[in-house]
């Protein structure tokens, strides 16, 4: 079954030319015009990502990602320009799994769309695994602390698992773009850092004073299992 | 020499010569009219001298009684003898020119020196052939004399140097403004353009302020509204780049599906579609080059620093533009820690640019805390190297490259931003080489 993505961008052409783009590749597409539709449009179900532009008429790109990220981890990739730096900083800070700027070509969004997609499909590799009162199931698509389930997005999910595979390992940030955004090139590390941010609030007793997810300065991270 | 020094020397001199006239005429007036008074009392001396001559005919008791008077000595001769009041004066003493004047029978004066004193001596012949000698001390004027020189060389002395401290009191005084005004000078040419200096008085250094004051202000309007200018014309750039961005990403959408179909279309309309695909990858460089160097100019653009292994971020440059067979890469271990998206950008501007203007092989050498791209092309004349970095400098004006114009002008902020600096060496006929130098922490 074709996964149905809901397209949110207000300019008619780029929301037409994506759309071909994207059915192109063998998606199915529901393109709207406008924030408050987009976000009626996902509440009604059955969207398995959503590309969200960030300057939309009636509700922003950031209000409609903050609406979403309250009950659901659906994945999301956000439009923004490039030229606008803060916005993609307060787009992944909100919880997007992953950007495009404008311009972009087709492929590249194409790309980034079935990239994130890949992430949230159950990762069959492996048994369940336990450290430092986590359990990760990568087959359930699930992780439990101290038996509670954990709200973790797709990308979360990912980092969460390849971090805890190998604990005490330093993953340089080009690393764990490659291993969980798929980048084979030179990503953007921020994607990393504030993905990272979004795991700790969620996993760490005192985000502030991470004891599981440890910044390795000028490096990257490592996942400490505890002594 | 200074100006302070200056004035300081001329008054210490003025003030030094006119002492020095003033003390001299002084001295010698007074001098001269001294041994004028000296000579005036002795000659009366000597005539009252005469008169008792007269009243003792026997030389030796006129002698004796000459010597009670005390305040001079006498030599007396009467025939071959000689009479004496002092053993410390003799005939001899007497200098010979008086001796003459007085064997002619005239009273005379002369001044000579007896064992190292001072006389003023004078003769008269008196009565039976008697001639009289009378030796006036002066030691006690010519020892006025020399005090009074002293004061006066003294006092000239002080007033010399009384000058001199008047006078560097009196130009730093003066020339207080002047080193306020070229302190204040120097800080303008520094950049603090709201430097003015305090107006004090209505002499000439006060108006002279006041006009520096006005020039100051007249200098900050105009650098405000050229700022204001060059910021206004910097927005609307970005403006227009930001505006472009959306009508773009519709046509860069709408060449790839196009460029997916080519093979699909009919022959006439399939070279004005790839004309079109390339054009519009062409605008879509151009306008993100614009973005980009917007967000340079308003100071938008950080640094994600990290450790970089050089070489391995040059290699997998290359690789991901397919330059493989056309760039050589020599060099290794360099590693730095730096923002490896930076160092991409620049890399790969400058070999860019050298396949742009007619570059076929590059070589990249990565050396300690540097990175060279050198290039076989035509190379650059001299009196372009000093204009390359900037924007949408064109070397060659026949020559419309393929590029934006603006790669150079990109990495060179990139390099000031990683605290790096961009420099050429090219030689016509002989290639270009540009050399990224990087902090090495």
């Amino acid at each position: 079954v074709d996964e149905h993505v809901l397209l949110v961008e207000d300019d008619a052409s780029i929301r037409e030319v994506a759309t071909l783009g994207l059915e192109q590749s063998g998606l199915r597409v529901t393109a709207v015009g406008d924030g408050r539709e987009g976000l009626d449009r996902f509440r009604k179900g059955g969207v398995d990502l959503v590309v969200l532009d960030v300057m939309l008429p009636s509700l922003d790109g950031f209000e409609v990602l903050r609406e979403i990220r309250h009950d659901s981890q659906a994945p999301i990739v956000m439009l923004t320009a490039r030229s606008e730096l803060h916005d993609v900083v307060v787009g992944l800070e909100l919880g997007a799994d992953d950007y495009v700027t404008k311009p972009f070509e087709l492929p590249e969004l194409v790309a980034r769309v079935k990239a994130v997609l890949r992430r949230a499909a159950p990762a069959g590799d492996g048994g369940t695994i336990s450290v430092a009162g986590l359990e990760i199931d990568p087959e359930g698509f699930t992780a439990r602390k101290r038996g509670e389930e954990l709200q973790l997005t797709a990308t979360e999910f990912r980092l969460l698992l390849e971090l805890a595979r190998r604990p005490k390992q330093v993953f340089t940030r080009d690393l764990l773009l490659e291993l969980v955004w798929n980048y084979d090139y030179l990503g953007d590390s921020r994607l990393v850092d504030a993905a990272v941010q979004r795991l700790r609030a969620k996993v760490e007793d005192d985000p502030k004073q991470p004891a599981l997810i440890k910044t390795v300065r000028g490096v990257g991270y490592r996942f400490d299992a505890g002594s | 020499v200074t100006l302070r020094r200056r004035l300081t020397l001329v008054l210490a001199l003025a003030v030094g010569l006119s002492g020095i006239a003033l003390g001299a005429g002084s001295y010698f007036l007074v001098r001269h009219n001294l041994l004028a008074d000296s000579v005036d009392s002795s000659i009366v001396q000597t005539r009252r001298n005469l008169d008792v001559a007269t009243a003792y005919p026997k030389t030796s008791e006129l002698v004796d009684q000459y010597k009670s008077r005390g305040n001079f000595l006498t030599v007396a001769t009467r025939g071959g003898q000689t009479f004496l009041s002092s053993a410390s004066v003799s005939l001899r003493s007497v200098p010979a020119g008086l001796r003459a004047v007085v064997g002619r029978g005239e009273l005379g004066y002369q001044r000579t020196t007896v064992a190292g004193d001072r006389f003023l001596v004078t003769g008269a012949p008196a009565a039976n052939g008697t001639k009289l000698y009378f030796f006036f001390p002066e030691d006690g004027l010519r020892h006025e004399l020399s005090v009074l020189r002293n004061v006066l060389l003294g006092g000239v002395g002080i007033l010399v140097l009384l000058a001199a401290l008047a006078g560097v009191v009196l130009a730093r005084s003066t020339l207080r403004p002047v080193a306020r005004a070229s302190t204040a000078a120097r800080s303008l040419a520094e950049g603090l353009l709201e430097t003015r200096l305090p107006v004090e008085g209505r002499d000439e250094f006060g108006a002279w302020a006041q006009s520096f004051n006005e020039m100051a202000a007249a200098l900050e309007a105009k650098i405000a509204a050229l700022s204001e200018a060059q910021a206004r014309e910097r927005r609307f750039t970005a403006d227009v780049a930001h505006e472009l961005r959306t009508p773009l990403t519709a046509l860069v959408g709408e060449a790839s599906l196009l460029a997916d179909h080519l093979d699909q279309m009919p022959p006439e309309s399939r070279r004005p579609a790839e004309l079109l695909i390339a054009d519009v990858a062409r605008l879509r460089k151009l306008v993100e080059d614009l973005m980009e160097i917007s967000r340079f100019d308003a100071g938008a653009e950080s640094v994600h620093a990290e450790e970089v292994d050089v070489a391995a971020l040059v290699r997998a440059a290359v690789r991901a533009r397919g330059w493989d067979d056309r760039v050589r890469l020599e060099g290794d271990g360099l590693r730095v820690t730096s923002d490896p998206r930076r160092l991409e950008r620049i890399v790969a501007n400058l070999v860019d640019n050298a396949f742009e203007h007619g570059g076929t092989r590059v070589v990249v050498s990565i050396g300690p805390g540097a990175v060279e791209v050198a290039d076989d092309g035509p190379g650059i004349e001299p009196e372009h190297l000093p204009h390359l970095f900037e924007r949408f400098y064109k070397a060659d004006a026949s020559r419309s490259g393929r590029g934006t114009g603006l790669g150079l002008a990109i990495a060179q902020e990139n390099a000031h931003l990683l605290g790096g600096e961009l420099e050429i060496a090219s030689e016509p006929g002989r290639g270009s080489r540009f050399t990224l130098r990087l902090p090495v922490a």
